[in-house]
């Protein structure tokens, strides 16, 4: 793994890392290089891939409109909000 | 040092930081949703509710379930010898029994370092809702108690079809009192997982394995050359499903935000970055490396397709053995150590319990031992189980 790539799962994630920490994440990279190998000793040639583990199909609800919780309700639990909206900084100048 | 517990009341019944408990806040052991108070309970917890439990209060975990036995929560600074905070208060008599989630193996781990019994039902059985996702396609919500008679009521009382849960199963109960006897079953002890353990640990495996014999058991060594690449499978595929989940936590909506901030993008960064931990971080930039264009393919599809390899393995092997044993741990204790080695730590210990989460099948930790058994074969388990702990008496 090289560090430009780290950098750009970094930005892709919204996180960043310390110099050890850096130097943690790229151990665990190479790491698990060498554990993905052990799977090229399965024969996985004309293999489905297996989504799910037991059998499902997707269900679908009546399309119906409901609030199962209040605006109010919903915004309480947020780190800043206004009366009505959640709050973060401005986006547009 | 803090509490294993958050007290919430005087019940019987201690619930994981995981699961969702309306009006009391839930983290999932993590910064990044401290405060989050959640509008609604899990589904799990609602029925063991109805079913006569009275919740006694939220049981720490590490951060998403994402460590050995929760070492990286708040509670257990200062401790050398690790034990999960669920299994704990049941060894000591403080709760009856625990609902927990196992995503990474980490209940079957503190059941066996507490001596006490946890059960991953088999995948779909009892419902999701209600708990905080990490990797949907692999994680339940189990029952721990004393014993496998209390694990079995309470797993009874949660499981059955929930239509609020997409991946349930139609099942609207499981009767789990209908195991066969044990006189004439075959079990199995994995060779490749129970070569890893300590010698400490493969005695546990010995005895409890001569106990099954003396109930008319045959027992035998069995070879599965897949182990090693369902714990790569399984890795891979937790770390994906991780990355996704975690995503949603940005500190605007609920939850943890950084003070420290002049913008959108600040706020975003700001508040992930001091709200998870260096385990987490790691998970969810692994997760999404093997999602990446040049990766997908040959990492994370090439996973799923070790996933499907190892599902009819174990499936042929059911065909001969009503279950299989093998170690949850690889020793029988842990010690304290730095987050800097938990990505690689968790993952060498991960191996023991990487098959029931990959491909969905029921795993009971009694006595220090890991069984497995087919996909609703759990019956078989708690009769093994019972039955073994009747021949201490």
């Amino acid at each position: 793994m090289e560090k430009t790539k780290l950098d750009g799962l970094l930005s892709l994630n919204e996180l960043q890392l310390s110099e050890d920490e850096t130097a943690s994440v790229l151990g665990a990279f190479e790491f698990m290089e060498g554990q993905e190998k052990i799977m090229d000793g399965i024969n996985t040639e004309n293999v489905e891939v297996m989504v799910h583990v037991m059998p499902m199909e997707n269900v679908l609800r009546e399309d119906v409109r409901e609030q199962p919780f209040t605006r109010e309700a919903l915004l309480e639990g947020a780190p800043e909000h206004t009366e009505d909206s959640w709050q973060v900084p401005r986006l547009v100048k | 040092m803090k509490e294993y517990i958050t007290k919430i009341g005087s019940g019987d019944l201690a619930v994981d930081d995981t699961l969702l408990t309306k009006g009391v806040e839930t983290t999932a052991g993590s910064k990044i949703l401290s405060g989050f108070v959640p509008l609604f309970s899990a589904e799990a917890v609602e029925r063991a509710v109805k079913a006569g439990y009275t919740v006694s209060g939220k049981t720490n975990v590490g951060e998403f379930g994402l460590d050995l036995v929760g070492e990286f929560s708040n509670y257990n600074d200062g401790d050398e010898v690790l034990r999960g905070a669920a299994a704990e208060l049941i060894a000591k008599g403080e709760v009856k029994g625990a609902l927990e989630v196992d995503l990474n193996g980490a209940p079957r781990r503190a059941a066996t370092l507490s001596g006490t019994d946890f059960i991953k039902p088999t995948y779909g059985t009892v419902s999701r809702y209600g708990i905080i996702p990490c990797a949907c396609s692999g994680e339940q919500v189990g029952a721990a108690a004393a014993n496998a008679a209390e694990t079995k009521k309470l797993l009874a009382a949660v499981a059955g079809h929930d239509g609020k849960d997409g991946t349930s199963l139609p099942a609207e109960a499981y009767d789990y009192s209908c195991g066969k006897e044990p006189a004439g079953m075959k079990a199995g002890i994995i060779t490749q997982l129970f070569e890893l353990a300590s010698e400490e640990t493969k005695a546990v495996i010995k005895g409890y394995a001569e106990k099954l014999k003396a109930l008319g058991v045959s027992v035998e060594e069995v070879s599965v050359e897949e182990i090693a690449a369902a714990q790569s499978a399984w890795q891979i595929l937790m770390a994906a499903e991780t990355c996704n989940n975690v995503s949603r936590y940005d500190g605007v909506k609920f939850g943890y935000r950084t003070p420290n901030y002049k913008n959108i993008d600040e706020l975003y960064i700001g508040s992930r970055t001091e709200g998870m931990n260096l385990l987490t971080k790691t998970t969810v930039l692994y997760g999404s490396d093997v999602l990446s264009k040049g990766r997908y393919f040959t990492c994370y599809d090439k996973a799923l397709k070790v996933r499907r390899v190892v599902a009819e393995r174990f499936g042929e092997l059911f065909k001969t053995y009503d279950l299989l044993l093998a170690p949850a741990c690889g020793k029988t204790e842990y010690k304290k150590y730095d987050i800097t080695r938990a990505f690689e730590t968790v993952y060498g210990e991960s191996v023991f319990t990487a098959v029931p989460n990959l491909i969905g099948i029921p795993a009971m930790v009694t006595k220090g031992v890991q069984l497995m058994a087919g996909h609703f074969e759990e019956k078989t388990l708690f009769k093994i189980a019972e039955s073994a702990e009747g021949t201490d008496k």
